[in-house]
């Protein structure tokens, strides 16, 4: 098994506005400037890590964690997931080779989307659950267990109401257990603690750490922009800004580039925004 | 193999059992139409008998089997452009395309519930046209009609994927679905047998699928025709599967790797 799960190179995504008809209008049809929403982005994760990234909204965050989930393409760059063997899977700007591979890819990879809306509201949350859940291969048999040790996991005993009567809370949990009901190697998490209060946020980056990483083995990226929020359980850092890696690194390694022993992960953010 | 579309189904009727008033509401929607039919047959049905000799049956009889059958056309035609439209609002389309499943199971699995619901219209029209209005269809020669009903399907299918590719990219505005649909209700014999219609419009009736798919079915219905009798109308919609599903299948896979690049997957 290879050392690194994940490995990005020169990733660039470029958002392209939709032409104005207002412009055509006026004769101009030279296409509308691009948004850089990541410039060559280039990093290694090492397998069983979590990987906390910080950024300012717009930093290019939720990019990068739906770039690894192929849900959008880069414009240009590479990225590959080595799983349990030494092949990777790699994809480009024109995505993966085959379906099989890209299948192999997404039954690794968990992804919690920072939306609400991406639910059924009319629907409880265990009908979400069991239908995601086929989605992902799983029979019946196999949904019932993984969702009741979910639910026991998350103290959930709600599933049966429908998903609209739910707390923002509540649906983010939903959300994770979704991300998780395939039993994946590489968890992405955009801004899980967003909407939780402390104590349910504390709990939940417990989970992260004790079962999660260190008893199963994943591999979990986690972003925030929230500078005040605990990130001890992190055990490296991305500072990204406008898309570029501005820093990457244990909390013991950037505080030694920093040249200050006791830094806090906010003033380390602060030292490497303020300095570009 | 049915386990993926089986959820969708299962996941489908949960959302559409929770809208009950209005299923009930589609139900009773197809009674008000079917009365209208009766009454506009009383009023200028004689006026179309002779167009309908060959298919032996009144106007009410015509239009009552053209409608119910228009339901499935709506399957292919409909069913993916709406889901797909659905989904990007519900903002689970990126959610359903994170799970590791091919790309024509998510399309087809999304159409299985509209074709169960098409079924039951249908079931709904036949009845009333049996017991309410005392239609005869005692003649129907069944394996014809369900080969002409698999082919619809099928060929529509091509189109409604076709549709639904301008949905994945422009997210509104689907010019296939629009002005198509619009056009085939007008000259394709859906609502009058395409014989009324001026020469020059019938000859451009030939280049829709739905032209084929309604005469047939009247005939395999009304007069019995057997598959052997059907062969031109099962030629052309065999032809018209073969060039349309293949087809709409790779334009949508290039479309949604299009809004893959785009980065527009969520948005609507």
């Amino acid at each position: 098994m290879t050392k690194n799960i994940l490995e990005t190179s020169h990733l660039i995504k470029d958002f392209r506005p939709a032409a104005s008809f207002s412009e055509w209008a006026k004769f101009n049809f030279t296409p509308p400037a691009p948004t850089r929403a990541m410039n060559d982005l280039s990093f290694s994760l090492e397998r069983g890590k979590i990987l906390g990234i910080l950024g300012p909204n717009g930093a290019g965050k939720t990019t990068l964690l739906k770039t690894i989930a192929t849900l959008i393409l880069p414009t240009s760059g590479t990225l590959s997931f080595f799983n349990a063997g030494p092949t990777a899977i790699t994809w480009t700007s024109q995505g993966l080779t085959n379906e099989q591979t890209e299948w192999q890819l997404k039954s690794s990879i968990g992804l919690t989307i920072d939306e609400e809306r991406s639910f059924y509201w009319r629907l409880s949350g265990h009908q979400n659950l069991e239908f995601f859940s086929a989605l992902y291969g799983l029979d019946a048999a196999a949904t019932s267990k993984r969702i009741n040790e979910l639910f026991s996991l998350f103290g959930i005993d709600y599933g049966a109401k429908r998903f609209d009567s739910y707390s923002s809370g509540m649906k983010k949990c939903f959300s994770l257990i979704r991300a998780l009901l395939h039993n994946p190697s590489l968890l992405l998490l955009d801004e899980p603690t967003k909407s939780l209060d402390y104590a349910t946020a504390a709990r939940l980056k417990e989970f992260i750490k004790t079962k999660l990483v260190q008893a199963d083995g994943k591999t979990v990226i986690f972003t925030t922009h929230n500078l005040n929020e605990n990130l001890d359980f992190c055990d490296l850092f991305m500072i990204l800004r406008q898309g570029q890696v501005a820093a990457f690194g244990s909390l013991a390694h950037l505080r030694q580039q920093i040249s200050n022993p006791a830094a806090t992960i906010a003033d380390i953010f602060l030292h490497f925004t303020r300095e570009a | 193999m049915w386990h993926k579309p089986w959820a969708f189904i299962k996941k489908d009727f949960q959302n559409v059992a929770s809208y009950k008033l209005a299923l009930c509401l589609n139900f009773f929607s197809i009674f008000i139409g079917i009365l209208s039919y009766f009454f506009i047959d009383k009023l200028f049905g004689q006026k179309i008998v002779p167009h309908l000799a060959e298919f032996g049956v009144n106007y009410f009889a015509y239009i009552l089997l053209s409608m119910a059958f228009y339901g499935y056309i709506g399957v292919g035609m409909g069913s993916f452009t709406n889901q797909i439209r659905n989904e990007q609002l519900l903002g689970t389309l990126e959610a359903t395309l994170l799970t590791p499943t091919k790309v024509s199971t998510i399309l087809f699995s999304m159409a299985l519930w509209n074709l169960i619901l098409a079924s039951l219209d249908v079931m709904v029209y036949i009845l009333l046209g049996v017991f309410l209005f005392k239609l005869n269809f005692s003649n129907v020669n069944i394996l014809s009609s369900l080969v002409i009903l698999f082919l619809t399907i099928i060929s529509f299918s091509g189109l409604g994927i076709l549709a639904a590719c301008f949905i994945m990219i422009f997210k509104r505005g689907n010019p296939i679905g629009g002005v198509i649909t619009g056009i085939e209700g007008l000259i394709s014999g859906v609502y009058f047998p395409v014989s009324i219609l001026p020469g020059w419009l019938q000859t451009v009736a030939m280049f829709f699928p739905i032209t084929y798919a309604i005469r047939a079915i009247e005939l395999a219905v009304w007069q019995g025709y057997a598959v052997s009798q059907l062969y031109r109308e099962i030629l052309a919609l065999v032809l018209f599967s073969l060039l349309l599903l293949p087809l709409s299948l790779v334009l949508f896979r290039y479309s949604l790797r299009k809004a893959r690049q785009d980065g527009s997957l969520a948005q609507f």
